[in-house]
């Protein structure tokens, strides 16, 4: 050991100082590069989308205004309705907005002429989303929307979300339109099942009767409920507590007498959350009777997850939830279950009580679960 | 015989599994209204249970750990549950709850897990 000079002292220090500096430096480069990442990342996202198909006008190269479609439905237009979805999903996330960063800055319903009541719910569920990443300054401008659509979306609560109240128009008031068969949509968290007792109501003013086998579907609505708080919504700390929602709405419509009920969450979807599940090793045994190549499929993993209690051997008392979404149909002996989760599609169909099951993949996924229940009530 | 009306004593509103579910829990369900008064019974007592005054409908969940917790945690034989109560309704479309109870009961290992309380009991 050597006892340091003054001067050798100093020359530590400094380097010591210069050093701290040139890492702090590094540091900041790395960040700037990552978030320059997200952004660019982000853009590069919708600029897919836009060559998909998604109809938006750009102002000052940032701000982005989403011109919806004629027609929005899952069913029937799927991969075009799910385009704007993802948009303004993407859009509304919070990340740091660099000059160049893509910008939501409205949302135009006056071209939307047909919207089915599953992609209403969703559309609502993700500007509320939106509405409260803004801190609830959104101001909805209907001024040119369609008189039906208007109505539609007075009918299903959609402007309850806003603080700042529409200025709707004598032309387009609700009064002049007639009653539209939707029930009020339900946002609910967590463990409040008691709010279904709300949907039931409204619908049975709407159809005028009680519904028959309701405590079936009942049952399923509690299920995904539950499956809300077990899987869609990881403890990760990605999802702030106040995101971690579900919504839920119901429709008649008196001439078909289709009733119609949907559920949503914005979740991470079944075939994601199922791996980390408890039930991913009963799982296993259902997706290995698939060909080894389709098993990481959202479709194969989505069927695998509905359909693990009746065909897994292992009888445990986790994995039951998905069957008894499938009941209320099955008792009625038609109608059909839809799940959209991720990229996948389980549907059950049933038609005098013979069953028709169908996957489908698609390229875009839903970015979350959507549960749609559909059944001719015969009164 | 002792009754355990779930509508009036429990909740008009049973649903999902654990406490950390919030409301009106299967976990909630068992350690605070099934257990104490499976407990409380004397010898070749039952305990009948009124599934459907004013419920609306039962999900798995609830049913397979409300009931089925009791004998995969520990507190009593599935034999001896299923012989010591007596599940009633008026609707018969309750029937096929009463059916599920009754399956996930007899498909339940005793023992097979230790309890641990997802929130404390007074939740």
């Amino acid at each position: 050991m050597k006892k340091l000079s003054k001067k050798q002292r100093l020359l530590d220090v400094k380097t010591a100082i210069l050093h701290r500096h040139k890492e702090k430096e590094k540091d900041n480069k790395k960040n700037a590069s990552s978030s320059n990442k997200r952004w660019v990342g982000r853009n590069d996202e919708i600029d897919v989308l836009i060559n998909k198909g998604l109809s938006i006008s750009l102002s000052k190269n940032r701000d982005l205004t989403i011109n919806l479609p004629e027609e929005m439905n899952f069913s029937k237009k799927y991969d075009e309705t799910i385009l704007y979805i993802i948009a303004i999903r993407r859009l509304a996330a919070t990340i740091a907005n660099p000059y160049k960063a893509y910008r939501l800055k409205s949302v135009n319903f006056n071209r939307l002429k047909k919207i089915s009541t599953s992609a209403a719910l969703v559309l609502t569920a993700e500007l509320s989303k939106w509405d409260d990443a803004t801190r609830q300054r959104l101001r909805p401008m209907t001024d040119n929307w369609d008189a039906d659509i208007l109505k539609k979306f007075i009918d299903l609560g959609f402007f309850d979300l806003f603080k700042t109240p529409p200025n709707i128009s004598s032309n387009n008031s609700p009064s002049t339109l007639p009653r539209s068969d939707l029930v009020r949509y339900i946002k609910g968290r967590c463990g409040e099942a008691k709010k279904t007792r709300e949907l039931k109501d409204e619908l049975i003013k709407i159809v005028g009767d009680p519904i028959d086998k309701w405590m079936f579907l009942r049952g399923g609505l509690d299920e995904a409920i539950t499956n809300v708080s077990h899987h869609a919504y990881p403890d990760n700390g990605m999802i702030s507590e106040n995101n971690k929602n579900w919504y839920l709405t119901g429709s008649y419509n008196g001439s078909s007498k289709e009733l119609k009920i949907v559920f949503y969450d914005q979740g991470i979807g079944i075939p994601k959350s199922l791996p980390a599940s408890k039930i991913w090793e009963r799982a296993l045994e259902v997706l290995s009777l698939f060909p080894a190549g389709e098993r990481k499929l959202d479709e194969v993993l989505l069927k695998a997850a509905v359909e693990l209690d009746r065909t897994s051997t292992n009888k445990s008392d986790r994995g039951k939830g998905l069957q008894d979404m499938l009941e209320f149909i099955r008792q009625r002996r038609e109608g059909y279950l839809s799940i959209l989760s991720s990229r996948g599609l389980y549907k059950l169909s049933v038609s005098n009580g013979k069953e028709l099951v169908k996957s489908e993949h698609f390229d875009d996924p839903i970015s979350g679960t959507l549960i749609i229940w559909s059944a001719t009530l015969q009164n | 015989m002792k009754t355990l009306n779930i509508g009036r004593d429990f909740s008009l509103d049973p649903a999902g599994r654990f406490f950390s579910d919030e409301g009106d829990n299967g976990e909630k369900f068992r350690e605070n209204f099934l257990k104490p008064a499976i407990q409380a019974l004397k010898p070749d007592e039952k305990l009948h249970i009124i599934l459907d005054d004013g419920v609306e409908s039962y999900g798995s969940s609830f049913l397979s750990e409300g009931f089925a917790g009791m004998v995969k945690y520990g507190y009593i034989s599935s034999q001896n549950l299923l012989e010591k109560i007596v599940i009633d309704y008026s609707d018969a479309d309750f029937e096929f709850y009463k059916n599920k109870i009754i399956t996930y009961i007899k498909n339940s290992k005793f023992k097979e897990e230790e309890y641990k309380p997802t929130r404390s009991k007074e939740s």
